[in-house]
């Protein structure tokens, strides 16, 4: 007798075993697979709206007027002051001719309104951008209030009613991501350790007999487990399949300007990573536990 | 090799199936269990098998206590039993001699020598012809026969059968009695549960005779 011989019997019962349920092992991939590829849509979706989120933060600017008059010295001065508020990103300077630019270049082609104005009718400012951490209302509204206290501000202006709405709206975006990750995580458990669990309880009076000549645990587990880690690779790469299959058909649908909640913010190779890892993981410990109970005998 | 001491099962009903079972079988010993349908001869080779834990008393086997043995220790004591099911237990995804083959697998026997045995097992049996088929193709005494097939190759110090001939013809049943006697010449302690009284006249030997989970003789 040898122990060597026992494992070597037990991975060709596995391989035989595997041709033999070949219909069941596909079935279970397929639904190892669709599960994978829902979250990684959802995942998709949620990392794309995330990056959105941010960089329509970024866009947040506070334009701080200066006054008419104001010296070289003084302006220096003022640009020193903003630059060591604490949230303060960077300050652009926009001096009276570059405003009228920036102006002319929004009206397009309504540019001709401006013409014979003086170049010096809109005041210099300086465009300041924040760090990402402070863009919500209150560090805002302290910042401007600081900004307000400099000689030389003639006024202080940022869209109040964007910055809370847009606040709201990353609010409302990461609650709903937690609750809805969570439940996606727990329904993909849910569902491949239960589809393991009705392959494995299909098979259960096969178990029973081995256990009855005497087998070894390991003797009966190696086969399923092999299994379940089939299946659960197997799914994983058929889930990639998918999902770049849906994204392109849910494509055909959503509007250009949304387009880029599809757009694929890991590489191909590393979602394959992630899916064949989270297939494996789940196939393996679901034939596992669920060969627990039939091992009782 | 076998003894229970004052051995009670009562299942979840509440229906006694054993009532203070005290006996001894010794190494070597061909015995019969008999008794009526319903009477405890499956119960009681249950236990001695290790499939059923008594709710009273001590079952020792080959010098092991059931009570006091590890769960993981279990199988090892199985491996040296050989017991045939009234219900066959074949593996119908596997052939015949697959079914025969796996009680020497899981002990890591040699494939060599694997097919080896094997093929005197079904000699023995006389299904040589059937190795390749599916069980379920073959008649219930057939498949009787590759059950009993596969408790024998993995030579046994104890043979538990659970009315073994239930599905021979008379013919096939006193030549599987034959083997069994065969089979205990060489050392194997034979158990045998049956109610074919005809059979038990004719072989002869000690019988163990259950009435409603009681020794009546």
């Amino acid at each position: 007798m040898s122990r060597g011989f026992g494992l070597i019997y037990a991975f060709s019962d596995a391989a035989r075993s595997l041709r033999g349920n070949l219909a069941t092992t596909v079935l279970s991939a397929f639904t190892v697979a669709f599960t994978l590829a829902i979250f990684g849509l959802f995942l998709t979706l949620f990392v794309n709206l995330n990056a959105a989120a941010g960089s329509w933060g970024d866009r947040t600017r506070i334009a701080v007027y200066i006054k008419d008059g104001a010296l070289k010295k003084g302006v220096d001065l003022l640009e020193a002051g903003i630059r060591e508020i604490p949230g303060v990103r960077d300050v652009r300077y926009v001096s009276k001719k570059e405003a009228l630019e920036i102006l002319k270049k929004e009206l397009g082609g309504n540019a001709g309104v401006l013409d014979g104005v003086e170049p010096g009718i809109l005041p210099a400012s300086f465009e300041i951008s924040l760090d990402p951490g402070f863009i919500n209302p209150s560090d805002i509204r302290s910042i401007v209030n600081r900004l307000g206290m400099f000689g030389w501000v003639d006024d202080v202006q940022y869209g109040s009613e964007w910055v809370e709405k847009f606040s709201a709206f990353l609010r409302f975006v990461e609650v709903s991501a937690l609750f809805v990750g969570v439940f996606l995580v727990a329904a993909t458990v849910f569902i491949i350790s239960n589809t393991i669990r009705l392959t494995v309880y299909a098979r259960r009076e096969e178990i029973e007999i081995m256990r009855y000549l005497g087998a070894p645990d390991l003797f009966i587990k190696i086969p399923f487990f092999m299994e379940g880690v089939a299946e659960g690779v197997l799914g994983g790469v058929l889930a990639l399949g998918i999902l770049f299959a849906g994204r392109h058909m849910l494509g055909a649908y959503i509007p250009p300007y949304f387009g880029f909640l599809l757009d694929n913010p890991f590489s191909p190779g590393l979602l394959l990573l992630i899916f064949v890892a989270s297939g494996l993981v789940l196939g393996g410990a679901g034939s596992l536990i669920s060969m627990g109970r039939f091992l009782k005998v | 090799m076998i003894q229970l001491f004052h051995v009670y099962k009562n299942y979840d009903g509440g229906v006694p199936a054993l009532t203070d079972i005290t006996l001894k079988i010794a190494k070597g010993e061909f015995v019969f269990i008999t008794g009526s349908s319903g009477a405890g001869k499956s119960t009681l080779l249950k236990i001695i098998f290790g499939l059923e834990a008594p709710t009273g008393g001590q079952a020792i086997v080959d010098g092991r206590n059931y009570a006091r043995i590890p769960a993981y220790e279990i199988p090892r004591l199985r491996r040296k039993i050989g017991f045939i099911f009234q219900d066959f237990k074949l593996l119908t995804n596997r052939t015949v001699f697959e079914n025969v083959a796996l009680s020497l697998r899981i002990t890591g026997v040699r494939p060599a020598e694997v097919r080896k045995r094997v093929a005197r097992a079904l000699s023995y049996v006389r299904l040589q012809h059937r190795a390749n088929f599916n069980p379920l193709s073959l008649s219930g005494g057939e498949q009787q026969r590759v059950a009993v097939a596969r408790a024998l190759v993995k030579e046994p110090t104890i043979l538990l059968a659970d009315e073994p001939t239930g599905n021979l013809d008379p013919e096939l049943a006193v030549e599987m009695m034959e083997l069994f006697r065969e089979v205990n010449s060489k050392g194997t302690t034979v158990v045998v549960a049956t109610h074919d009284q005809g059979m038990i006249k004719r072989l002869g030997g000690r019988t163990i005779a259950l009435e409603s989970g009681r020794l009546v003789g």
